[in-house]
């Protein structure tokens, strides 16, 4: 009940700050257009070196193929891949709003004042960022599915790019990569007076999957589904374990009497 | 029964005591004012009683529960004005009050129906649906008073009230005040309006740190000033003093200008004695009145003397 009520004031809220809305919905849109506007020139116009790159030579799934499917696939391949980093943006984002937002408001002490368990209002907190979040990568997910399909020179290319492991992925890594952002930014935002600094804090939760993105392009790292499911395991237990210890930071008392 | 009893109630952050040894006890059902200059620990206090933070030592309890052991049942049971309305610019009037409505356990229906009681008894009525954000002072702490009610608290702590409000919504919220006390419900009022102090309050606190004194208004007068009467003379006061002095009852007497000053421990008791005498002797009295010091006198007083007196 409380936490419904919560979820109703956040989204209401959410609905009404205009500047957020467009930097929430701007990544997704960019992150779901800009590799669709590039397939359909890569169609027109193959790039001999693509096959010299690392990833070509590693992953079989794209073994054989001619210069426009292996620019396509290998450039959807990596897309797919920073469709990732929507849920931890966007979870950042409404995440640092939601609870710094409150601090600046000066509306964290008649909140707390309530009889509302910390653990309501954290859960809370993580919804508002997560729901949204996760929606909005797996609606992006979707249209990137859509228009790949539709500029895709051959089906080996969908195949390759829209692969059982990167699904794998986006299904089970997302709302884990979300949470793991939101933990931080929960952490963080007990410490800090401003949304952005907690935002940008935050944007550290993107380094491990640039990382892979860096290791998939130089072909280190060839994404399969035991590896997908083994990352989605590791993600949940570190996901759990840092929602863990950011509510174990958010102390009501300390934030109320330190906040300024 | 006491709605609030606290026993060596005490704060500190690191080395500093914000809060030391606070021991006091408010009946059910009275209003209580809570005195002290800025950076006294009245905030703390209160962050105390309204179960926000944990006293560092000593006990208190809040409508029957112990804060620090029972503080979600001390927050259903104490509503809170804090010191800055609080409110959620984005959201309208109804809808702030049907979600803090809500974190108080009231079903969406009850706590729509309360906020409209309280929309309409505070004046807010035609301005339900606008936003928060465009709204005055004023009006804002006019909302954040009607949340503090909105579950119908047994204890209520308002901090500054009617700060920033005009007179007529000023009038409006001491009504308010007025009403809970009627309803049997206990408040809790900090405030720097000695006025409104001396209007409302049946008990007062002067806490600097710690308790400087502990009263009703009128006790606390007594106690620092004691019982006086003035005479009104049609003429210099000073030939009279010796005549009131020579009188038993009198601990004191002091002339300026027209106006003889008597200290009297019982004045209702030996005014009209006082008269005669001074009269037979032929003293040309205008007219005779009770000597009032104002509570701004008592709080100077009590607060540029840091000395106990309390207990």
């Amino acid at each position: 009940m409380k936490i419904l009520a919560m979820l109703w004031k956040e989204w209401l809220e959410l609905r009404r700050e205009r500047s957020l809305l467009v930097s929430l919905f701007l990544p997704p849109i960019l992150l779901t257009l800009m590799p669709i506007g590039i397939m359909v020139a890569l169609r027109n116009s193959p790039d001999e070196d693509t096959s010299k790159l690392g990833m070509a030579l590693a992953d079989p799934t794209l073994a054989g193929m001619n210069a426009i499917d292996l620019g396509q696939a290998v450039l959807g391949k990596q897309f797919s891949l920073l469709m990732l980093l929507t849920p931890v943006l966007l979870s950042g984002i409404i995440a640092a709003y939601s609870i710094v937002g409150e601090k600046t408001g000066r509306t964290l002490e008649p909140l707390l004042a309530t009889p509302v368990k910390t653990w309501e209002l954290l859960l809370a907190k993580c919804l508002t960022a997560l729901i949204p979040s996760v929606t909005a990568a797996w609606a992006s997910a979707a249209l990137f599915a859509i228009g790949i399909g539709m500029t895709a020179n051959s089906p080996r290319v969908v195949a390759a790019i829209l692969s059982p492991a990167w699904t794998t992925v986006l299904i089970f890594c997302s709302p884990s990569l979300a949470l793991i952002a939101i933990a931080m930014c929960v952490a963080i935002s007990s410490r800090v007076n401003d949304p952005r600094t907690a935002q940008q804090i935050t944007a550290v939760a993107i380094i491990p999957l640039m990382g892979v993105f860096f290791a998939q392009m130089a072909g280190v790292l060839v994404l399969n589904v035991p590896l997908a499911l083994t990352a989605a395991l590791v993600l949940a237990v570190i996901a759990a374990g840092s929602l863990w210890a950011a509510v174990q930071l958010f102390q009501r008392e300390t934030i109320l009497t330190r906040w300024k | 029964m006491f709605a609030i009893e606290t026993h060596e109630l005490t704060r500190r952050f690191g080395e500093r005591i914000a809060v030391d040894k606070l021991t006091l006890q408010i009946p059910a059902g009275r209003v209580f004012g809570f005195l002290g200059p800025n950076g006294a620990g009245k905030t703390t206090t209160v962050r105390m009683l309204a179960g926000l933070i944990a006293p560092s030592s000593g006990t208190a309890h809040v409508a029957g529960c112990e804060i620090g052991r029972q503080s979600d049942a001390v927050r259903r049971a104490v509503g809170l004005l804090t010191e800055t309305p609080g409110l959620y610019d984005k959201l309208t009037a109804q809808q702030n009050l049907v979600f803090f409505g809500q974190l108080y356990d009231l079903t969406r229906m009850a706590a729509i129906q309360q906020a409209h009681t309280y929309l309409q008894l505070l004046g807010l009525w035609e301005r339900r649906d606008d936003l928060v954000g465009g709204f005055s002072k004023g009006m804002r702490q006019k909302l954040a008073i009607a949340r503090a009610l909105l579950h119908n608290p047994q204890v209520v702590f308002l901090d500054e009230p009617t700060s920033g409000l005009d007179p007529e919504a000023a009038r409006t919220v001491r009504d308010s005040v007025r009403a809970l006390r009627d309803q049997g419900r206990t408040v809790f009022l900090t405030t720097h309006n000695l006025n409104e102090v001396e209007e409302l309050c049946d008990l007062v606190a002067v806490f600097r740190g710690r308790l400087v004194a502990l009263g009703a208004p009128d006790e606390l007068r007594t106690r620092l000033f004691g019982h006086g009467t003035i005479v009104r003379m049609a003429g210099a006061a000073a030939p009279w003093v010796t005549t009131a002095q020579a009188l038993p009852f009198v601990r004191k007497a002091d002339a300026y200008q027209d106006t003889l000053t008597v200290a009297i421990d019982d004045p209702e008791r030996y005014n009209p004695e006082l008269v005669r005498v001074l009269a037979a002797a032929g003293a040309p009295i205008r007219y005779v009145e009770a000597l009032a010091h104002s509570l701004e006198d008592v709080y100077l007083e009590l607060v540029g003397n840091p000395e106990e007196r309390a207990q």
